[in-house]
């Protein structure tokens, strides 16, 4: 009898077990990416791009009509983002599914005026969404024009939005790929600033939300990165571009594989040294009651291109564009610190070094460090770089032409 | 008391288990901020004091029950009243520990699911293993604790490859001064997880080799308080002192934060679950404390039948004592240790030891 019981009890776990808020797969509404702006009366107005299964697995076959676009998206107002999700349900069919949202992108303006810190405690809460999610900023762009805009390739324009930013991250280094834990970390520290990709849409953005755009070589509409966000107290101040984005990344120890470009005598851009690994610490000092940060690089490369004939069997030319290395990153990460000076914002969180360092000088410090401290702040910069190889080829075939010999 | 006997091994597993518990998955000692490692070493030690003190108790009565010798000791209507007290304060801390496991399944998996429904899930199977027997209990615990050691070990790696480890974030050391380290080792560390272990004062008469407590105790209670600090300083160190701070389940936080070759993320069920079995035995094993002590009190001849009327007690309580997770919380670190944990685990005991060391010693006298 007692094991008759048991066996029912058994028998009800393993059937019965997960039937409590079951959510069938064709109820949930995965919602890919997120944009938050806020409209004419104050209100946040949440945009979601939502998958369309079938649109995207027909779109990648390459068969098919295919006449749906692979995402669509919806738009809601409310006083805060929760209210503004819920409020979406008007809309949607389905239950909104947040667990696979891999991108949030916050619009300028509003990040200008009234700042981003008030909008990501929903997502910070929220089991269902991850603090994982990349963050970006819409650049010169609505937020929602961005999230409705049809990219090639990646058919879900969040991914390719994630894909774009993870990979130029890698193999060029101007942009960052943030994460809310970052940014909250950022927020939260009393050392450091955000600094947070932008990303811009060129083109016709009307058209771009039509699917004749991807249905030809060059969409009506690109969306591509555009600088780094630089704030302050939770706001957006300005931007930062080009070569002192390359520089700020150096600094956070980000840069995976980059160029650097160097001149060789009067060429310019005659030599292309290609990073594959590197090391940045920072590390601050005390000196005289004022701090002194050192930011120390380590790079390992190889040479990409040559444009002039150099003679690379000889080692004392691989000492030559060393140095010529150094000097370029270190030129990259001086403007890097002038910009972020002028800005009055800590971005590379020198601060969080001399908390580190010295926590009773960092109590003084804190109040006035990025109004005053920061932007009168010695910062040493000391680069190390190595050519380890050149490649498949020693000198180049410049050398072997008729001008040249 | 049951006739039954545990190995040197299996305490060794029930202590560590018991220590790790849902201390694993709170914000362990988290006011001493990046320090709190410190924190939780410092009431490692204190905690291998008091369990010297409960093991010396133990030495004077091998044999017999706590509920037992604090008749001898104090007399037998005071004995009984105070063990009667004793087995409510397991009790109670029992209903604890299930609300906060509760909470983590409602929080992390079954946001739709009452917490009601999930402890008494719990409870059944709780309730199962304690009327089974401490023999049982000992035998899962071991066979469970090979499961809970490779899913640790995996989680470790996990968490090392995907490179989140910042040991910067555990800089500065000691910024707040060691007093404020102290004060978090006094007010909260000593007491939970460490001083818990007073409940194995009721499961100890049951070790095969008595001579041997002292030895496996500390060394559970030493594994677990350096297993727990690493824990806190590698959670620290992923998310950073605000982000710990701010988390209700610091540790399935940082699971969260694994993305290792694209598809190995959002593991946090899996740990879950597996720190779930943790819980059930920090439960199970206080279940039991209660179920032996008030046999013995009450000379019930049969003490497993009371495995479910004090296992529906337990959860009628956790879903009871607090309205709220923050008022449990804040009952649990302001209100408990104060008028609970210091008495019960120190003071009594203590006092105890004292009348029956003058007691065996006028005894010696005569």
């Amino acid at each position: 009898m007692n094991k008759r019981l048991f066996f029912i009890f058994l028998l009800g776990a393993v059937l019965l077990s997960g039937c409590w808020s079951k959510k069938e797969l064709t109820d949930l509404a995965l919602v890919a990416g997120l944009g938050i702006e806020k409209n004419e009366e104050g209100k946040y107005v949440g945009t979601i791009q939502v998958v369309n299964p079938g649109n995207v697995a027909e779109g990648q076959q390459g068969g098919g009509s295919g006449q749906g676009p692979p995402v669509s998206v919806y738009s809601a107002t409310g006083d805060n983002i929760i209210e503004a999700s819920r409020e979406l349900s008007t809309k949607v069919s389905r239950r909104l599914y947040y667990a696979h949202t891999n991108l949030v992108v916050i619009d300028e303006q509003l990040a200008r005026e009234e700042g981003i810190t008030k909008i990501l405690d929903a997502m910070d809460r929220d089991p269902e969404f991850r603090v994982t999610t990349t963050v970006i900023i819409a650049h010169g762009v609505k937020a929602g024009d961005i999230m409705k805009a049809l990219t090639p390739i990646d058919k879900i324009p969040s991914s390719k939005i994630i894909k774009t930013l993870k990979f130029t991250e890698e193999s060029w280094g101007e942009h960052l790929n943030v994460n809310i834990k970052e940014v909250i970390n950022a927020l939260t520290s009393s050392g450091k600033e955000p600094l947070i990709t932008g990303f811009h849409l060129i083109g016709d953005h009307d058209e771009a939300k039509k699917m004749e755009s991807i249905q030809q070589t060059a969409p009506a509409a690109t969306i591509q990165t555009n600088g780094l966000a630089v704030f302050k107290e939770g706001k957006l101040i300005g931007w930062i571009h080009g070569e002192a984005a390359k520089g700020s990344v150096w600094i956070l120890d980000r840069i995976k594989r980059t160029n650097v470009t160097i001149n060789w005598k009067e060429e310019k851009g005659a030599i292309s040294y290609q990073v594959m690994r590197q090391k940045t610490n920072i590390s601050a000092r005390m000196q005289d009651g004022q701090p002194i940060i050192t930011v120390e690089v380590r790079a390992e490369g190889d040479i990409g291109e040559v444009i002039v004939p150099i003679d690379l069997t000889d080692p004392h030319v691989f000492l030559e564009i060393e140095k010529g290395a150094e000097e370029e990153i270190k030129k990259e990460i001086e403007q890097a610190v002038q910009e972020a000076k002028e800005y009055k914002s800590d971005v590379f969180g020198f601060g969080e070094a001399v908390r580190r360092l010295d926590p009773d000088a960092w109590e003084t410090l804190k109040a006035e460090w990025d109004d005053r401290h920061f932007p009168e702040l010695q910062v040493e910069v000391k680069v190390d770089a190595f050519v380890r190889r050149s490649g498949l080829r020693n000198k180049s075939f410049l050398s072997q032409t008729e001008e040249n010999r | 008391m049951e006739k039954a006997k545990i190995s040197a091994y299996q305490l060794f597993v029930l202590v560590l288990l018991f220590e790790l518990g849902s201390a694993l998955i709170l914000p362990l000692a988290i006011g001493a901020k990046q320090d709190a490692w410190l924190a939780i070493l410092l009431g490692m030690i204190g905690g291998g004091g008091i369990f010297l003190m409960y093991d010396r108790l133990f030495r004077f009565y091998p044999d017999i029950l706590p509920t037992e010798y604090v008749q001898k000791i104090i007399g037998k209507t005071l004995g009984r009243i105070l063990a009667f007290f004793y087995l409510l304060y397991f009790a109670y801390i029992a209903a604890r520990i299930m609300r906060d496991f509760g909470v983590m399944l409602v929080t992390f998996a079954y946001p739709d699911t009452p917490l009601f429904i999930i402890n008494a899930l719990l409870v059944i199977v709780v309730v199962y293993t304690v009327h089974k027997g401490v023999e049982v209990l000992a035998r899962s615990g071991e066979l469970l604790f090979v499961l809970i050691v490779v899913v640790a070990v995996a989680g470790f790696i996990l968490v090392l490859v995907s490179g989140l480890i910042d040991p910067s974030n555990l800089k500065p050391v000691l910024e707040e001064r060691i007093s404020s380290v102290l004060k978090v080792t006094l007010t909260e560390t000593l007491y939970f997880p460490f001083g818990e272990t007073v409940v194995f004062a009721m499961l100890l008469p049951y070790l095969n080799h008595p001579f041997k407590a002292r030895k496996i105790g500390l060394l559970a209670i030493g594994l677990s308080g350096v297993i727990l600090a690493s824990v806190m300083a590698i959670n620290i160190s992923v998310l950073g002192v605000s982000l710990t701070s701010r988390s209700q389940f610091p540790l399935l936080t940082t699971i969260q934060m694994i993305q290792v070759a694209e598809f190995l993320e959002r593991l946090d069920i899996f740990f879950m679950l597996t720190l779930v079995v943790a819980g059930f035995f920090k439960i199970s094993i206080l279940l039991y404390a209660v179920v032996t002590g008030t046999a013995n009190l009450f000379q019930i001849e049969n003490p497993s039948r009371l495995a479910y009327p004090i296992g529906l007690v337990i959860l009628i309580l956790s879903v009871t004592i607090a309205s709220n997770f923050a008022e449990h919380l804040q009952e649990g670190l302001q209100l408990v240790p104060v008028f609970l944990h210091i008495p019960f685990q120190i003071v009594i005991p203590l006092f105890l030891l004292t009348l029956a060391f003058l007691k065996t010693k006028r005894k010696q006298g005569q």
